[in-house]
This record gives C-alpha cells, sequence and structure tokens, in this order.
C-alpha cells in the first residue's frame, strides 16, 4: 500500500501545480493579480509581474514532469523543495504583507491563512512521499484502481477545502444555503429605523438652513403620533439652544423645524 | 457620475464614508499610518483611489465608469457635505476607499446628487461636515 | 424642566405647536445655508484639529472624561447636557464607561479642556465581507481579521444600494462585501451593529 501512495504521489502535486501555473501564465488580469501578491514586497513594484509569471513557468514545467512519464526522484526531489519553498514564501506572506493576496492558485483575493499554510504542507508531504515512488503513477491506478482513485478524490477534496480560493464554489453556496433554510436573521422587527429618518432629515432644506448652527449629533428623538421629533444641540455666537425637528413617519411631506433657546445655562 | 469622465480639478460630485488610521482603539488598533505613512484620524486627512497603480487595482474605480487621476501623498482636495455649508480641506493620506465594491451608489440632497465612492475621510475631517454615525454622505469635491 | 418627559412634551408642542406657543422659538427652515455657516476650525502644521479627540476613556470624574489618545497625549472632555453621545444609538452620558473608545468634537477651551458638542463611544466603520451567519449574528471578515457582528433587534438597520434603511436584515448575503456601522465591545472582536451597508441580493 505504502508503495501505491508513494506512485500516486507525483499526480495530485503535479495537477495542482499546473493548475496554479495556468493563473499565473493564462489569466485574464495577471499584472493585477501579481501585484496584490505578497511577491510585490519580496521583488518590488517592477518586477512583481515577471517573477509572478516566471513561477506559473516553473509551475508548468514541474508540474508537466510529475504528471507525465517517467517517473524520477529527483522531479520528485525538486518538487518537495519548491513546496518547502512555498512554505517559506507563506510566511514572510503573512509576516510582512498580511493584507496582500496569496495569489496562488486563482485570479480571486485569498490572504494567506492558515488553510494556505495547510495545504502547502500537504503537497509538501505529499511530495516527500513521492521520493519513494517505485514507478509511474499510471501502473498504480491499473493495479488497484478502486483504492487509487478514492485516495485522490479524497485528497483533492482535502486541497479544496484547505484552498480559500475555492470557497466561492462550495463552502459560500453551502453557507447560503443553511442561511435560506434557518433564516437566522429572520426575527424581523417592525418600525422605522432612526438611520431612516436622519436620511430624509439631512436632505431636507430644513435641516440644511439649520446645518450652521447645529453643534451636535442627535440629542434625543422620539415618535409622537404620526411624528419623529429629533433634536440636536444649537449655539449661535454665545446664544445656546436646542433644534428640534418633526420628520413625518410616513416619509413624505412637510418637515417641521424650530429653534427654541435654552431655558437654563448648559450645564452638566 | 456614471460613465463620465471625472478627474476632479473642477468641482465634482461622490459620496464619502470614514476610516480610522494611525493606530487607535478596537479594530482599528491594526491600522497604521496608511498608504503614505502619517495618517492620522485626528487630522483633516482623505484616501484617494488612485494614488498608484497598486491602489488602483484594489480600488478600480473604473469599473464604476470612474476615470480618476492620479494624485499622491499629501495632495489637497476642499471637500463639501452636498447637504452642509462648511468646505474643508484633506490631505491624501491612504489609498482607498473600494470604490468598486458599490458602483452606482447614489444619495442627493436638494437636488444635488452623488453617485460612487470616491473619497473616504479620517473621523476628525468627516465629524467636522457631517456626523459619524451616518456612514455615508454626499459631498461635493475639488482640488 | 429637569424631568425629560417634560422636556419632551415642551419640545413637541414647540415644533407642532402653532408658532409662538413657545416664547423665544423660531421656525427654521427661512436660511440659506450659506447664511449660518460654523465657524472653521484652525488646524495645526500638521492638519490636526484641536477642536477634536480620539482615544480611550481612562477615568470619568463627573462630567469630566479623561481620555488617553492613541499616541499617548491625555485629553479632558467636558460633557454638558447639551453634548450628543452615541453608543450604538443616541444615548446619554451616564453610557459612557472607563475602558470605550471614543471620537469626540467640540471647543477647546483655554485651559485645554474640550468641551464636547458631540461624543461617539465606541463606534467602527467597518468594510468587511459576510463570512457566515448564525443567530442576530453577522460573522465578519474585516482585514484578514475575523470579527462577530451581533444583530440588536429593534436597532440595527440595514441600508441596501443606498435605498432609506429599514430592519429588514433578510437580503444580506454571505460572501458579499458590507460597511458596518456600530458599537465595539471594548477588548473584544465584537461590534453591535448599528447600520450594514450592502449590496441587496
Amino acid at each position: 500500500m505504502l508503495q501505491t501512495l508513494a506512485a500516486l504521489a507525483p499526480l495530485p502535486v503535479g495537477v495542482l501545480l499546473l493548475l496554479a501555473s495556468r493563473v499565473k501564465l493564462l489569466g485574464k488580469n495577471t499584472p493585477e493579480v501579481a501585484r496584490r501578491s505578497a511577491l510585490r514586497k519580496l521583488v518590488g513594484d517592477e518586477r512583481v509581474v515577471g517573477a509572478y509569471r516566471a513561477v506559473g513557468a516553473g509551475e508548468l514545467v514541474l508540474g508537466a514532469l510529475l504528471v507525465l512519464p517517467p517517473s524520477s526522484v529527483v522531479e520528485a526531489a525538486v518538487a518537495t523543495a519548491a513546496c518547502a519553498g512555498l512554505l517559506g514564501y507563506l510566511g514572510y506572506a503573512r509576516l510582512k504583507a498580511p493584507d496582500s493576496s496569496c495569489g496562488c492558485l486563482s485570479e480571486k483575493v485569498a490572504p494567506v491563512r492558515w488553510r494556505s499554510f495547510a495545504r502547502a504542507a500537504l503537497m509538501l508531504v505529499t511530495a516527500a512521499v513521492a521520493l519513494g515512488a517505485p514507478g509511474y503513477w499510471l501502473g498504480a491506478i491499473a493495479d488497484r484502481p478502486l483504492a487509487t482513485v478514492g485516495l485522490l478524490a479524497g485528497w483533492f477534496a482535502l486541497a479544496s477545502a484547505l484552498s480559500a480560493e475555492l470557497d466561492g464554489y462550495w463552502l459560500v453556496p453551502l453557507r447560503r444555503l443553511r442561511v435560506r433554510l434557518s433564516h437566522p436573521l429572520g426575527k424581523f422587527v417592525p418600525g422605522i429605523p432612526l438611520e431612516s429618518t436622519m436620511d430624509i432629515l439631512y436632505r431636507s432644506a430644513e435641516y440644511r438652513s439649520a446645518v450652521g448652527l447645529i453643534r451636535s449629533d442627535v440629542l434625543e428623538w422620539w415618535d409622537e403620533g404620526t411624528w419623529r421629533i429629533v433634536t440636536f444641540a444649537a449655539r449661535n455666537g454665545d446664544e445656546h439652544g436646542t433644534a428640534v425637528f418633526a420628520v413625518p413617519l410616513a416619509g413624505d411631506g412637510e418637515i417641521k423645524a424650530v429653534l427654541v433657546p435654552a431655558d437654563e445655562p448648559v450645564a452638566a | 457620475m456614471g460613465n463620465e469622465t471625472n478627474s476632479v480639478q473642477s468641482a465634482t460630485t461622490a459620496e464619502t464614508s470614514w476610516f480610522c488610521c494611525g493606530g487607535g482603539w478596537g479594530p482599528c488598533g491594526s491600522a497604521g499610518g496608511g498608504a503614505c505613512g502619517n495618517c492620522q484620524s485626528g487630522s483633516y486627512m482623505c484616501a484617494w483611489p488612485n494614488t498608484s497603480d497598486a491602489c488602483f487595482n484594489i480600488t478600480r474605480p473604473d469599473q464604476c465608469g470612474d476615470n480618476l487621476l492620479r494624485w499622491g501623498c499629501g495632495h489637497t482636495f476642499y471637500v463639501r457635505n452636498l447637504c452642509g455649508a462648511n468646505e474643508i480641506a484633506v490631505r491624501i493620506a491612504d489609498c482607498g476607499p473600494h470604490t468598486n465594491y458599490w458602483c452606482g451608489e447614489r444619495s442627493c440632497c436638494s437636488g444635488n446628487c452623488a453617485t460612487d465612492r470616491l473619497l473616504d475621510l479620517t473621523p476628525a475631517a468627516y465629524s467636522a461636515i457631517g456626523n459619524l454615525s451616518s456612514g455615508i454622505m454626499p459631498i461635493s469635491v475639488h482640488s | 424642566m429637569n424631568n425629560p418627559l417634560d422636556r419632551r412634551r415642551f419640545l413637541t408642542s414647540a415644533v407642532l405647536g402653532s408658532a409662538g406657543v413657545v416664547a423665544g422659538a423660531t421656525a427654521l427652515g427661512s436660511l440659506a445655508p450659506e447664511a449660518v455657516a460654523a465657524p472653521m476650525p484652525k488646524l495645526d502644521k500638521n492638519g490636526i484639529d484641536p477642536n477634536f479627540a480620539e482615544g480611550r476613556i481612562t477615568a470619568i470624574n463627573g462630567s469630566m472624561l479623561m481620555v488617553t489618545a492613541s499616541d499617548r497625549s491625555f485629553h479632558r472632555i467636558q460633557l454638558t447636557k447639551a453634548t450628543s453621545v452615541w453608543k450604538l444609538r443616541p444615548t446619554t452620558m451616564d453610557q459612557a464607561k472607563v475602558g470605550d473608545g471614543l471620537y469626540a468634537r467640540g471647543v477647546r477651551m483655554p485651559d485645554g479642556v474640550l468641551a464636547a458638542d458631540a461624543l461617539w463611544l465606541n463606534i467602527v466603520n467597518l468594510e468587511a465581507h459576510i463570512v457566515s451567519m448564525g443567530t442576530n449574528v453577522l460573522h465578519l471578515d474585516h482585514n484578514g481579521n475575523r470579527l462577530v457582528g451581533h444583530v440588536v433587534p429593534g436597532t440595527t438597520a440595514a441600508v441596501y444600494n443606498g435605498t432609506p434603511a429599514v430592519r429588514d436584515l433578510s437580503m444580506l448575503q454571505v460572501g458579499k462585501h458590507a460597511q458596518v456601522i456600530g458599537a465595539w465591545r471594548p477588548d473584544t472582536n465584537e461590534v453591535d451593529i448599528a447600520t450594514v451597508y450592502a449590496a441587496a441580493a
């Protein structure tokens, strides 16, 4: 079984490298993706696109060598070193450019988090296992088709689960489905939010005419019949007062506004 | 603004929100000095979507049809709340906002409408012409 | 007029009653905005506005807040009855607690005290992605950091595509971006949500 695993190992690593190279060499927005990646911090703004493409070319060659016959321990050794390098790059990205995107497997923005490390570690272990490959992976599949296909499916499922870039294909729809079934925010509370009233008030001629006098955010608000009353502190020179607005709760209609002078000194 | 070319040299309208920078409390704790390194929440500063290629690649105002000029750190804009009276001067200190997240969003005041988020202000600047509790404000802006 | 309900009745009658019901009250709405433009603050050479302060409350002495700013400078902020206080919603000055973060705007007095006109406690404005939802909870990704956004029934409002705010949050979608105005729960990665701005599904 161990020999089967070792023989099979170059295939998933190679396929993942080929997928990664596709983004870097054939992507529609390669320069943009490159500049968003931590590679920009590593090699600088001017060289980042070239370096990103060079990495893609390296991934293409190595991926092709791993997937195509014959099987070679040198290929596996290079792949192991490359995966270790990837882990190092991720560590650098996390430390030096935590807001940048991985730029690894897709054009989607995917900051470097624990899953990126776990995926790189999975690749590193798999590439290391490939060092003991007794022969080409196709032979292992022919010998034990069910077991090997099952293993490969499990490996790719795990790699997908560890790829934040692929969340949009399975995790987000799954979470949306859960929200649709459970309605976690569904407890609807009737009423008109203050924000809605403020939106109407801020746009009104009444508020605009008083805006130079108003010094505070909302002091108080309450509902009175079909009106919502909102008050602000107002000041004109040394004169203090309260600007009082009455906004129709229905949203349309005349807004009433008065300035009421302070009936006592404004003290705490 | 839609598909019109907009350089923000003559007065134009836009939406603005606010952002914290220069350290601080809560989720602002991780916010540093911004793309220009000198951003402070207590200063009259702003974020502009086209301060560099790297910035533009993140904010992508072109996806909303906004053709914005490249302005670097320290450039001064004059900003007025469309629903207000005062105009303030703010200097570019960071890259932002994410214009392409909100393409087509529009707010109006007294018949003047502002479309798309083209500027973010520090809390000091935003609160000088509006209230922090309102997350969005229509403004006029010129260089 | 110390009873808040009496004061509300008085102000209600002032704004809804006929002219002259309240002595001294003047109708607003007739002045051009330019006629009453507020005086502009004088900024220092770094663009710092002396009439603005940010920081965390380290002590409260009556209606005076002692605040340490993020640059380690120290502010004294005086609250009055005319100071608006926001903490998730418009509230009263007794809601200010030691440890709260704040932004304050007012008038800097000659003795260095900031006489506050407006105080925003723990207010945050976050650009985030909605990662998932739980019962009255939004799990948010803010610059790669996870935040828990609590929906507060009766307070939390949603603004979809710039249309007027509503209480219906059912159009929020997992995987989409959102802007959240909320109140941070000090020393946690949790916020109570006041308003969430989102593109409608």
